[in-house]
């Protein structure tokens, strides 16, 4: 098992509690890969440092999480492919 | 914030060409902190310029191995704009 952080961005014209729904949705699509989510930090908006996809804010959302390596490819896609997700980034804590 | 170290005796520069003498000591390993996190906007923005380019350890006295870690964490920060990449 591997640490991993999942750190989303959602597009900022979304309502809160549909970007909690999706939020749930990534930590159900982890734990059915085989993950265990530890830990959810709702961030809430926040201004970018730099402009992307002409938006200046967004919704920042952290899932912190043990998984198998190569288990988080399937969510990786779906985020990439994702309409509602500006960007997002696996990271593993040392 | 931690509490400010106490300076150090100040030698007299002029002799030594303006060099420091004694190398500043690292922020991390005198703070004891193993893992530089990425989200801690605040404490990667001490290891930038106001142009937002990582300073260089002989800078801020970073040492080998906890420059390597702050770099990663900017770099990374910086993709998900938390950090700039530049300021103008």
């Amino acid at each position: 098992m591997r640490a991993y952080e999942l750190m989303t961005i959602f597009r900022p014209e979304m309502a809160e509690n549909e970007v909690r729904n999706e939020v749930t949705t990534i930590e159900q699509a982890l734990a059915a890969g085989g993950a265990t989510v530890k830990e959810t930090d709702f961030w809430g908006k926040r201004r970018f440092a730099y402009e992307i996809d002409h938006l200046h804010e967004g919704w920042y959302a952290l899932v912190t999480f043990d998984a198998e390596a190569g288990a988080v490819d399937d969510v990786d896609r779906a985020l990439s492919l994702s309409d509602n997700v500006v960007r997002h980034k696996f990271i593993r804590p040392e | 914030m931690s509490p400010k170290s106490p300076r150090r005796p100040r030698r007299k520069r002029d002799e030594r060409g303006g060099r420091r003498v004694s190398k500043k000591p690292c922020y991390f390993c005198v703070e004891k902190i193993d893992y530089v996190d990425y989200k801690d906007v605040a404490l990667l923005r001490k290891f930038m310029s106001d142009r937002a380019k990582i300073r260089s350890s002989r800078v801020t006295g970073t040492c080998v191995q906890h420059q390597r870690k702050v770099a990663r964490a900017i770099k990374n920060a910086r993709e998900l704009a938390l950090l700039p990449y530049i300021n103008r």
